[in-house]
């Protein structure tokens, strides 16, 4: 199949790329730009671990073919972090222990991350409403709204955390 | 070998042991940059794809792949005249991973291909063209046992295995009619499975002179190899070597505790292709073609004295094992121990039958056959004590396992934390206080191995450990981390030991060229048997660093101590120095010395014997759960409102990845209660994917509430005890139980879906 | 899971998507959010030619609060409509339904209400991998001449599980759909067929583009049921409206239950049980939801989960919840 040029704004690049009209993001990011953070586990938009994001909001990219992803910005989450420097976000997710195997917590990650730029300090119903399209097998969940919900906070401190003694 | 005492000293003070550690890997993970079999690519690599079966059990008349043997990038076809005959799989070899002129359930594989995309890949599978005849199924496993039933493998004669499971402890008969009070149940349990969020997958290659590296998602590198080995051998390829590289995994679960088809048909089209192939589930796949937890009937019969001791238990159960035999058929070695050994019971009986049907086969998933004998025990527990007439907690209490107690089944506690655990869930959830309608409260307990489990010859882990010039420490382990934590387990204890940081101790596993040997990652056994054999190795290590600094410092090499990263003699302060510079002076000399260990470490626990008696594992961990919820009468629905899990878990040597242990658990166990289930319709999957099949997600579950209790085992590592399954075990039957004291009926089919929930009310109310 | 291959349209404005909705007719396929077309295009349950995207058609993304009716265009997202003040207004059940679309993450930006109400029908026999799928007959959704949820049955039984057209119908919603050379507005409820293989009443070079909500004095709700929070779609859900005069004597009521045919179900009879009743008449709504339970009965088949029984009961149960959520 013939192959169209596009470009793609990614974690703030523009990146040239050719594609097939049946390519989806998850499989240009993956494939072609070894953007390998973001997982396929469903591929069919249930599970969440291809979460993205578009312009701010959290997307399915095994569901979004690459070229509806023009003249949007995609943020995933290798572009979390500033170089070396983790988010908040990233950082309580370590320290909480919101991490066990690993492959929902990029999704995870963009999800929260999106929730936090909108909502500040959001309650326990709040984070799990926005992570309910997001399925984890590792973690039972708490952990990870524990770790959104400290990012969250106004400020740096959590009364309730109990890894920040 | 220089064997060395394992048993810490239990009193001293702890630095980095009982410290929550966030998980080592965990910033590679938040970053996206940690690499999992599906994000390797190598040079010239093909993919994989594999043809299933169109039928539950079918003739293979004519198979005709050469139009895509036709197909442009099409490398290699495979069907079942191209593997080797004596290239079969499973513990009792039942199984070739492409089979012949018989196809007998919907997951067998009929056809594979390599091309050099995955779309050519498919389409060529598309192009082979095979003639089934139908054969007509069995799919009910007791129906199969029938004397006319039809056949799965016509050679063997019986559709029952010849693996009898049949213990008798005591004399049953006598103690039943003794029994004030005596109950009797059926229960049953279906398939359900691991959901690993990552997919399986592996990817085969061999060098110039034939020896083989595999990189798989495998719970168990040296056992995987040993079965690739007898698969090259198979391909006349005998002598040679294979690698077994397991990359970081999204999840096991047990499902990855047996080598699959998926990994020996990548070895023979690599072998074949003589380039790379990479043969990755897509979740349809993983759905259909990896395994499930077996399903079970379960008759059970249990009574007490008036008093509410426990007289007897007598237990019988079929298990279905599907088309072809993994490790679901010797879920009855560890469903024996709870049979045996929750609470105090001296007459004991047990018949199991594991069933060939055609349905999918089964194999270990977290618990191995634990939660479905506790689901029907635990709901027994609570039909009993109502029988009796008494309270639940207390009847349990009466009959709990203490330290010191041996079981009918040779169980020998050691260390045992159950009055503790069920006084813990008492005391976060208020039981009496049930007032709202709909509302109900239940517990259940659990009996794990807590100490390795010894179900092969071995039950032993090596460990190898080196130092750098600044004091850092290599340790290379037999263990395998799976996200559970075994990294972390590993450095803490080791750095405890050496007084470093877990930062300094870089821990390298899952490589078979590089690690020592290991039984795997299965049993809730990394933590105790991992953990010891690193222990060891740290102290060997040190013993050596204290003699060498003995001759440095000028003072006894026992008085020695470690902190800090320093070693020093209490006392005088002009005696010390970073570990560090100690190590380098011993590079740097003449006669130098470099301080390296190896350890191998097989706990003292006992195979089952022919009366299926033993101590299988060294210590045992115990647990209570108690769950609170509401039952919608009008739509059947149960909602989870609390949750308390309690654990004795020896010691916590992290509590962070242990409470990740517990909460991933229990949720995995409310799933079993509540929602999951494998639909399988004449041996068809109905529900391959993550819409039909019900996880919960983060709005269906709760915060639970793990009370820790610490009972210090003399034999676990620091005092540790195994904590990976248990979570998951008496989740069901909590949750039973508590459906009961809700709305006052007893479902004993998972999952206790609503439809289950409405029906039985409508029959309580006389509908 | 990789897609068909096929050819990525993008027009500019309505006029170029009719014009090529006009040209490629049954070849082309609506691509708007995505999440069911390329669900059951990665299943190969469908390979069009042409895909024609509503990206660049943002004219089609709108909530107008009008003075009698709230107009919303058919590409609006999820989200919007449940931040919308008139929707939660003067269209509760609307916005109910909106709420339990899949999940914040596929609402607030892929998933739109026109996509919703053209999400297409479902069944556990049909929405199915090939890994399934192969081996057997195809039924008459996957273009044979069987049914595997109803024997004998000479057309297929696929359920139509939108959350959005049951409370949409229960408004009393129309729709407008363009084509090339003509616009038409046609009644929610009369835009079924009765058949599950092509459950829409509109043609292959029609586009929907226009949903419209008359605004009344009564008040709407929704209910539905699901084994999970999230992610899920409906087992059995039931909307309704109700209007009452001065002295909350029932004027008009409307009640649809979805999930349990091939098209959600506008249950006549079992509003009629409502007319002329009091509002806060309980017996009577029983009355009604029993109706409406013994209606939708005959429309269901067992073929999207749970059991047909089960799902029966819950129809009189979520009729009645709705009802008395008024």
């Amino acid at each position: 199949m013939e192959k169209l040029q596009i470009t793609l704004n990614i974690n703030g690049k523009d990146q040239a790329l050719l594609v097939q009209p049946n390519d989806t993001l998850l499989e240009v990011l993956r494939d072609e730009l070894d953007l390998t953070g973001s997982k396929e586990s469903c591929s069919e938009g249930i599970c969440g671990s291809c979460t993205i994001q578009m312009d701010g909001k959290p997307v399915r990219s095994c569901l979004t073919l690459a070229m509806e992803a023009q003249g949007t910005k995609i943020k995933t989450v290798e572009g979390l972090a500033n170089g070396d420097e983790l988010s908040n976000l990233q950082q309580s997710f370590i320290d909480h222990g919101a991490v066990q195997c690993g492959i929902c917590t990029p999704g995870m990650l963009m999800s929260a991350d999106a929730l936090l730029s909108e909502t500040l300090n959001p309650d326990d119903t709040t984070i799990r409403q926005a992570l309910s399209g997001n399925i984890c097998r590792c973690t039972g969940y708490s952990k990870i709204v524990e770790a959104v919900a400290h990012a969250g906070k106004p400020e740096k401190s959590c009364p309730d955390c109990q890894t920040k003694e | 070998m220089d064997n060395i005492e394992v048993t810490p000293n239990q009193d001293r003070e702890l630095s980095v042991v009982g410290k929550p550690i966030p998980k080592l890997d965990a910033a590679q993970k938040a970053m996206g940059r940690a690499e999992y079999i599906q994000d390797i690519k190598l040079p010239g690599m093909l993919y994989g794809k594999i043809l299933y079966s169109k039928f539950a059990n079918a003739n293979i008349v004519k198979i005709d792949t050469s139009k895509a043997k036709a197909l442009a990038g099409v490398h290699a076809v495979l069907t079942g005249e191209d593997v080797p005959k004596k290239m079969k799989m499973g513990f009792i070899k039942d199984n070739p991973p492409i089979k012949k002129g018989r196809v007998s359930s919907f997951r067998d594989e009929v056809a594979a291909v390599a091309a050099i995309s995955l779309d050519i890949a498919k389409k060529a599978l598309d192009l082979i063209e095979i003639e089934y005849e139908e054969l007509e199924g069995i799919f009910d496993p007791e129906k199969a046992m029938e004397k006319d039933s039809p056949l799965v493998h016509e050679h063997l004669k019986s559709n029952v295995l010849k693996m009898p499971w049949n213990i008798h402890y005591g004399d049953v008969e006598k103690a039943e009619k003794e029994s004030a009070f005596v109950v009797e149940d059926k229960f049953t349990t279906t398939w359900v499975t691991h959901c690993c969020m990552g997919t399986s997958g592996a990817i085969a290659l061999f060098d110039a002179a034939d020896n083989l590296t595999i990189y798989s998602n495998t719970q168990i590198p040296s056992l995987a190899q040993k079965d690739f080995l007898e698969s090259l051998k198979a391909m006349g390829l005998e002598n040679k070597r294979a690698r077994v590289i397991k990359p970081i995994i999204g999840g096991g679960f047990g499902s990855k505790l047996d080598t699959y088809a998926y990994e020996h048909i990548a070895i023979l089209l690599a072998h074949k292709c003589k380039k790379p192939v990479k043969i990755m589930f897509d979740r349809v796949e993983e759905f259909n073609a990896t395994s499930t937890r077996q399903p079970t009937v379960i008759y059970i019969k249990q009574g007490c004295d008036k008093n509410g001791r426990l007289t007897f238990r007598d237990m019988r159960m079929v298990l279905d094992n599907g088309a072809h035999t993994s490790w679901g058929a010797t879920t009855p070695s560890v469903m024996l121990m709870p049979i045996s050994s929750l609470y105090k019971v001296e007459n004991v009986k047990y018949n199991a039958k594991c069933v060939y049907t055609n349905n999918t086969y089964s194999q270990a998933m977290r618990g191995y056959g634990n939660p479905q004998a506790t689901f029907a025990i635990e709901s027994s527990m609570d039909i009993l004590a109502e029988k009796a007439g008494m309270d639940r907690i207390e009847f349990r209490k009466i009959n709990k396992n203490q330290s010191g107690d041996e079981t009918p089944q040779g169980l020998k506690i050691t260390s045992c934390g159950l009055e503790e655990c069920i006084d813990a869930v008492k005391e976060e959830l208020k039981f009496d206080n049930n007032s709202e309608k709909g509302v109900g409260t239940g517990i259940a307990s659990l009996i794990h191995v807590g100490g390795g489990a010894r179900i092969y010859g071995s039950d032993g882990c090596g460990a190898i450990l080196k130092m750098d010039d600044y004091g850092k420490v290599d340790i290379f382990t037999g263990g395998t981390d799976m996200g559970q934590g075994l990294d972390n387990i590993t450095a803490q204890i080791v750095a405890e030991e050496l007084g470093l940081l877990a930062e300094d101790i870089n821990v390298v596993h899952s490589d078979t060229d590089v690690c020592p040997w290991d039984v795997g990652a299965h049993a809730s056994r990394s933590t105790f048997v991992a953990g010891n054999a690193a222990l060891g190795a740290a102290k060997k290590v040190k013993k050596k660093i204290q003699e060498f600094a003995s001759k440095i410092l000028d003072v006894p090499a026992k008085d020695i101590k470690f902190k800090d990263r320093n070693v020093f003699f209490p006392g005088d302060p002009e005696k010390s120095m970073p570990i560090g510079k100690l190590l380098r002076k011993a590079h740097f000399s003449p006669n130098g010395t470099m301080l390296m260990a190896e350890n191998f470490y097989d706990p003292d626990n006992r195979n089952m014997g022919k009366d299926l008696k033993g101590n299988m594992s060294m210590t045992y961990s115990f647990g209570a759960h108690g769950v609170k919820v509401k039952v919608d009468e009008e739509t059947g629905k149960v909602e989870v409102l609390e949750y308390v899990a309690a654990h004795d878990v020896g010691r916590a040597i992290n509590p962070l990845l242990l409470e990740g242990q517990v909460y991933g658990g229990v949720v995995m166990g409310l799933g079993y209660a509540l929602t999951e289930e494998v639909v399988h319709q004449n041996g068809k999957n109905m529900n391959a994917n993550f819409r039909d099949y019900k996880l919960f997600t983060a709005k269906d579950a709760v915060k639970i509430k793990a009370p820790v209790i610490e009972t210090i085992d003399k034999d676990g590592p620091f005092g540790a005890k195994g904590i990976g399954e248990p979570g998951c075990v008496p989740t069901a039957p909590a949750v039973a139980n508590a459906i009961y004291d809700a709305v006052g009926v007893r479902i004993k089919d998972l999952p206790i879906t609503p439809e289950k929930v409405l029906a039985a009310l409508k029959e309580k109310k006389g509908d | 899971m990789r897609l068909p291959g096929f050819e990525y349209l993008n027009p500019q404005n309505l006029d170029q998507t009719l014009d090529m909705l006009a040209e490629h007719k049954d070849e082309a396929k609506i691509l708007a959010g995505g999440t069911d077309l390329l669900v059951r295009m990665k299943k190969g349950l469908l390979a069009p030619k042409y895909i024609i995207s509503l990206k660049a058609l943002d004219s089609l993304s709108y909530i107008k609060d009008e003075s009698d009716c709230i107009k919303i265009g058919t590409r609006t997202p999820i989200a919007d409509i449940i931040a919308s003040k008139p929707v939660q207004k003067h269209a509760r059940a609307l916005f109910q339904a909106c709420e339990k679309i899949g999940a914040v993450s596929i609402q607030h930006y892929k998933g739109t209400i026109g996509g919703n109400i053209l999400q297409n029908n479902r069944c556990h026999h049909y929405n199915q991998s090939d890994f399934y799928r192969s081996g057997r007959q195809a039924c008459h959704k996957d273009g044979g001449k069987i049914c595997y949820a109803r024997e004998e049955a000479d057309r297929c039984n696929s359920t139509c599980q939108s959350d959005g057209a049951t409370a949409l119908m229960a408004l009393g919603a129309g729709l407008t759909l363009a084509g090339k050379d003509n616009k038409r507005e046609v009644e929610l409820a009369n835009f079924y067929t009765t058949d599950g293989i092509m459950p829409f009443a509109m043609e292959s070079q029609e586009l929907l583009t226009e949903i419209s909500i008359p605004k009344t004095n009564g008040e709407s709700a929704y209910k539905r049921l699901a084994y999970r929070s999230a992610i899920d779609y409906p087992i059995v859900c039931a909307g309704v409206l109700l209007e009452s005069d001065n002295s909350d004597k029932i004027v008009r009521a409307r009640i649809v239950v979805g999930a349990m045919g091939r098209a959600p179900l506008l249950l006549a009879n079992a509003a009629s049980k409502l007319k002329g009743k009091d509002m806060n008449d309980q017996a009577t709504f029983k009355d009604a939801a029993t109706a409406a339970m013994s209606s939708a009965a005959a429309f269901a088949v067992h073929n999207v989960g749970s059991t047909l029984e089960y799902r029966c009961a819950m129809v009189e149960e979520m009729v009645l919840q709705a009802l008395k959520e008024i």
